[in-house]
């Protein structure tokens, strides 16, 4: 019984305590305010706050990296371009260095051929020493050639005196030194001041003439259709040279048409068409001849032919080398008309002409190769 | 008769010879008798690009190579390459050397078969061109 009773009790108040929380939670409910709040700012870091900062790290590392990326490919160029230049640099030296050798095998060749044209000159002098004929070296250097070729032709001559006869002809059996210009391998022949060489007047480049006063005014009568060769040697004391200078001398002008006629006629060139200027000899000035700058100094001596009358003349030249390895002989001399029977001209008496004039020469004359004596 | 004639021919003389001072000399000066070379007047210029292609002829050949060599002919195609002879005189006989190769213009000068460039300079109608062995000047050709 009093079991049940408390068991009535306990439900009792049960039921009430839920009424009586049933009433308070009507009195109470429009007053009750339910607010979720984040926890408090100093219980933890600001996640956004972190992320901000995640980023701005993030973002500083970018760029440092960027920079440093940007200064490693600036250094990375800056050393392709020093490489390039040193590359540059060394291929430059290399060109300059073949080109420096290639001069120098010219030079060399040069020098070679030189050498042994001066040995092939010395030959000549020996051998005319030896025979003591001095004006005949090269003749007397000829007939061994003839009997040279035989052997070669006849191949069953006993091989014991092929040497002995073929020995004569190995200097004419030297090739050519070369020489490279553009691409071409040119024969390398020195030029030699102080050698006799043969000379062959350049066509159309050499002009002759005369200077002449007469009483109304001074004039030039000239011509370039000259022609001729010598052979000289500049620094042989002796003078040793031969040669001629011809002149056309129909080709004669002065200028003046009328004149021309005059002078043809007085110089009667059709008789007498050419003017001849054969050279026996040179006579160097005193210190005239300077090897190393190749200019020489002194008289030309002669015979000079005008309308068939030949007379002995001296002529003061000037010689030196041009650029393009020719020799330009210039030089003057006055000469008498009356001695070469031309008739000086004259007008009415009034207008004369003198007797002399000054014959002049400017010759450009190129070396024949193969034409040393 | 004859007094009068002379007289007219004195008369004539001396009216003449006032014309004289009139009519000036025509003496060659002593610095003007070589003959002139067609090239001494061309004024040359450097040049890193030209149009070579076509035939070209020496006037001048100075230096060296000068003893020897007489003429040079080109003949330079656009694509290139060209052809090219030289008249050389070996022991006072005249012979033709020919090639032919490949060229290239560039700012250091003229290449041929790949040689190192030489400079060239141009001039109204003619180039210069400087090797180590000598100078050539070559003047436009036609070919007809």
């Amino acid at each position: 019984m009093v079991q049940k009773l408390l068991q009535w009790a306990g439900a009792l108040f049960v039921v009430g305590l839920l009424g009586a929380s049933v009433f308070a939670l009507t009195i109470v409910k429009d007053r009750i305010r339910v607010v979720v709040a984040a926890d408090e700012a100093g219980a933890g870091p600001d996640p956004m706050a972190l992320l901000r900062d995640d980023l701005q790290t993030v973002s500083r590392t970018v760029d440092e990296l960027r920079m440093a990326l940007g200064g490693n490919f600036e250094r990375l160029g800056a050393a392709l371009e020093e490489r390039a230049e040193a590359r540059h640099a060394d291929v430059q030296g290399i060109a300059r260095d073949v080109t420096s050798v290639r001069d120098g095998s010219a030079a060399v060749q040069h020098q070679l051929a030189s050498i042994l044209a001066r040995i092939e000159a010395l030959e000549v002098r020996v051998q005319a020493r030896g025979t003591g004929v001095a004006a005949a070296p090269v003749a007397a250097a000829e007939p061994p050639a003839a009997p040279v070729e035989k052997p070669v032709e006849k191949p069953v001559d006993p091989p014991a005196q092929r040497p002995a006869e073929q020995t004569p002809e190995k200097p004419a059996e030297k090739p050519a030194a070369k020489t490279g210009f553009l691409s071409f391998s040119v024969p390398t022949v020195a030029f030699r001041f102080d050698e006799r060489q043969d000379y062959v007047l350049a066509p159309d480049l050499c002009r002759v003439g005369f200077d002449a006063k007469s009483t109304l005014h001074d004039f030039t009568g000239a011509t370039s259709k000259v022609t001729g060769r010598f052979a000289a040697d500049m620094d042989d004391p002796a003078g040793a040279w031969t040669g001629e200078v011809v002149c056309d001398a129909t080709t004669l002008v002065t200028g003046v048409e009328g004149r021309d006629t005059n002078m043809y006629e007085h110089l009667d060139t059709k008789a007498h068409p050419k003017i001849t200027f054969t050279i026996t000899r040179f006579v160097p000035a005193e210190g005239g001849v300077d090897v190393g700058k190749q200019t020489a100094r002194g008289e030309i001596l002669g015979t000079m032919s005008i309308r068939g009358v030949q007379r002995e003349l001296k002529m003061p030249v000037a010689i030196e080398v041009d650029a393009s390895k020719r020799l330009v002989v210039k030089g003057q001399t006055p000469l008498k008309l009356s001695d070469y029977q031309v008739p000086v001209p004259s007008q009415l008496g009034l207008i004369n002409m003198q007797d002399e004039v000054v014959v002049w020469v400017a010759l450009l004359a190129r070396v024949q190769t193969g034409g040393k004596k | 008769m004859r007094a009068a004639s002379t007289v007219r021919v004195v008369l004539l003389a001396a009216a003449a010879l006032p014309l004289a001072s009139c009519i000036a000399s025509n003496v060659v000066a002593e610095q003007d008798r070589m003959v002139v070379r067609p090239v001494a007047s061309l004024e040359f210029r450097p040049v890193t690009a030209l149009a070579l292609d076509g035939l070209w002829e020496s006037v001048e050949l100075t230096g060296d190579v000068a003893v020897s060599l007489r003429r040079i002919w080109y003949v330079f195609s656009a694509g290139g390459s060209y052809t090219a002879a030289a008249l050389a005189e070996v022991d006072g006989a005249p012979s033709f050397q020919t090639l032919s190769g490949t060229w290239a213009m560039s700012p250091e000068g003229l290449s041929l078969d790949g040689a190192a460039p030489v400079p060239v300079e141009e001039a109204d109608g003619h180039v210069r061109i400087s090797a180590s062995t000598g100078r050539v000047v070559l003047r436009k050709g036609a070919l007809q």
